[in-house]
């Protein structure tokens, strides 16, 4: 039993070795789906009798669409690709633990390379709408002495976004090896005066299955979710409509 | 040997590669998702719109027909009263005309059967006078047989004839 990072598959040999690990090997696989997904909703659409498949991806656009519309409002539509690419990317990663692969955001460098993309665009909008001298202001609000817990403040988001997701899903990668030492251990316990049988860890057949419906389906959506509305309600304070004086 | 990375460690290459696969997931989204669908959703509402218009001027030329052919049709419906009027005002005159004319004719009939009678009627009395003189001078001679003068003879023949002439 050992809880550890993702498996460094092999390195590739310039820049000083680079790692190619679970986790990045999962995320091709995630982004071969989803091209594929995308490629299958995408083509043959027709303005009149949508099929089944269409029907799909219209829907899914739609609910996007009204998501990011509603959170961040009509002028940051150009964000509807990002937050489809986060949610898709998050959610697939996460649900990987199903078949039995390290789930890419259960690897904190996941998670802080989704807040990362956050925290920069909170700060782009920041000095483009209010002036990079605005934006320094910003610090010092409403009085200079708050420089530091504003500060802590804005680091605060980006830690805790990349914190929360990864650490949902860590756990539950953490929690299923040590479900499955248990029951192993269970197994031999209650069955294990068997001769043949004994030695198979029967326990561990079924009950994991519950726990994954849990930590691989709900929480892999529910993570997605909240990454993606964090995303979208910072970056969309960041960023809020033109006033309408025009 | 299985070489593994920490449970919690900082490594930029996999931030890297998770960054690069966002940015291929965002245009392969919009390139293969996003795109084709708001586009379909836009030609839709234009089509929808052409729709609607095509529907509208389709009604608006029903009511305009409708409306040509109410006319057409009381105007053809005027047109047959007059016509009517007209047959019907016309063959009273035509009928007026005929027997009139009718009437003139007749009258003209009666009028010329009327002179005709006259005419017959004088020539008639002409004849008597001629001989009845004759028949009374023979009469006279015969029943008076007395010689009467030339002079008396032609007064008596006057006085008869005009008596006679008088009295028809």
């Amino acid at each position: 039993m050992n809880v550890r990072g993702p498996k460094i598959l092999f390195e590739i040999p310039v820049l000083g070795g680079i790692p190619i690990t679970e986790t990045i090997l999962n995320g091709w696989i995630v982004v071969a789906v989803v091209t594929i997904f995308c490629f299958i909703l995408g083509r043959n659409l027709s303005t009149r009798n949508p099929s089944k498949r269409q029907m799909l991806a219209e829907k899914a656009v739609t609910m996007l669409r009204d998501l990011v519309k509603t959170t961040m409002g009509e002028h940051n539509l150009f964000f509807l690709p990002y937050v489809g690419a986060l949610f898709s990317y998050s959610i697939l990663s996460s649900m990987m633990g199903i078949f039995g692969l390290r789930a890419p955001t259960g690897d904190i460098n996941t998670t802080v390379a989704f807040a990362l993309i956050a925290f920069f665009l909170i700060q782009f909008y920041g000095i483009k709408n209010n002036g990079l001298g605005g934006w320094l202001k910003g610090f010092i609000e409403p009085v200079p002495f708050m420089l530091p817990l504003n500060l802590v403040g804005e680091l605060a988001n980006p830690i805790s976004m990349a914190f929360r997701h990864f650490g949902n899903i860590a756990s539950g990668i953490v929690i299923t090896i040590l479900i499955y030492g248990a029951l192993a251990g269970l197994s031999r316990i209650v069955l294990g005066w068997i001769p043949v049988i004994g030695s198979i860890p029967f326990l561990q057949v079924g009950i994991p299955a519950f726990l994954s419906l849990y930590f691989d389906l709900f929480s892999s959506f529910l993570q997605a979710y909240i990454i993606s509305m964090l995303t979208m309600v910072y970056v969309g304070n960041a960023n809020e409509a033109p006033s309408v004086s025009e | 040997m299985e070489r593994f990375q920490e449970f919690v460690a900082i490594a930029p290459w996999t931030m890297i590669f998770t960054w690069v696969n966002l940015l291929i997931l965002v245009l392969v989204m919009k390139k293969l998702l996003f795109k084709p669908v708001m586009n379909m959703f836009a030609q839709r509402e234009q089509e929808v719109g052409s729709m609607y218009e095509k529907a509208e001027t389709a009604q608006k030329n029903a009511e305009e027909m409708e409306s040509e052919y109410t006319e057409k049709l009381s105007a053809a419906k005027e047109e047959a009263s007059r016509i009517m009027k007209d047959a019907t005002h016309e063959a009273t005159l035509r009928g007026e005309q005929i027997v009139s004319e009718a009437q003139q004719k007749a009258s003209a009939i009666v009028t010329k059967a009327q002179k005709e009678i006259e005419r017959e009627k004088e020539a008639a009395v002409k004849e008597i006078k001629e001989d009845i003189a004759s028949i009374a001078v023979d009469i006279a001679g015969k029943v008076i047989e007395k010689d009467l003068t030339a002079k008396d003879h032609e007064r008596l023949l006057e006085e008869f004839i005009e008596s006679s002439g008088e009295e028809k």
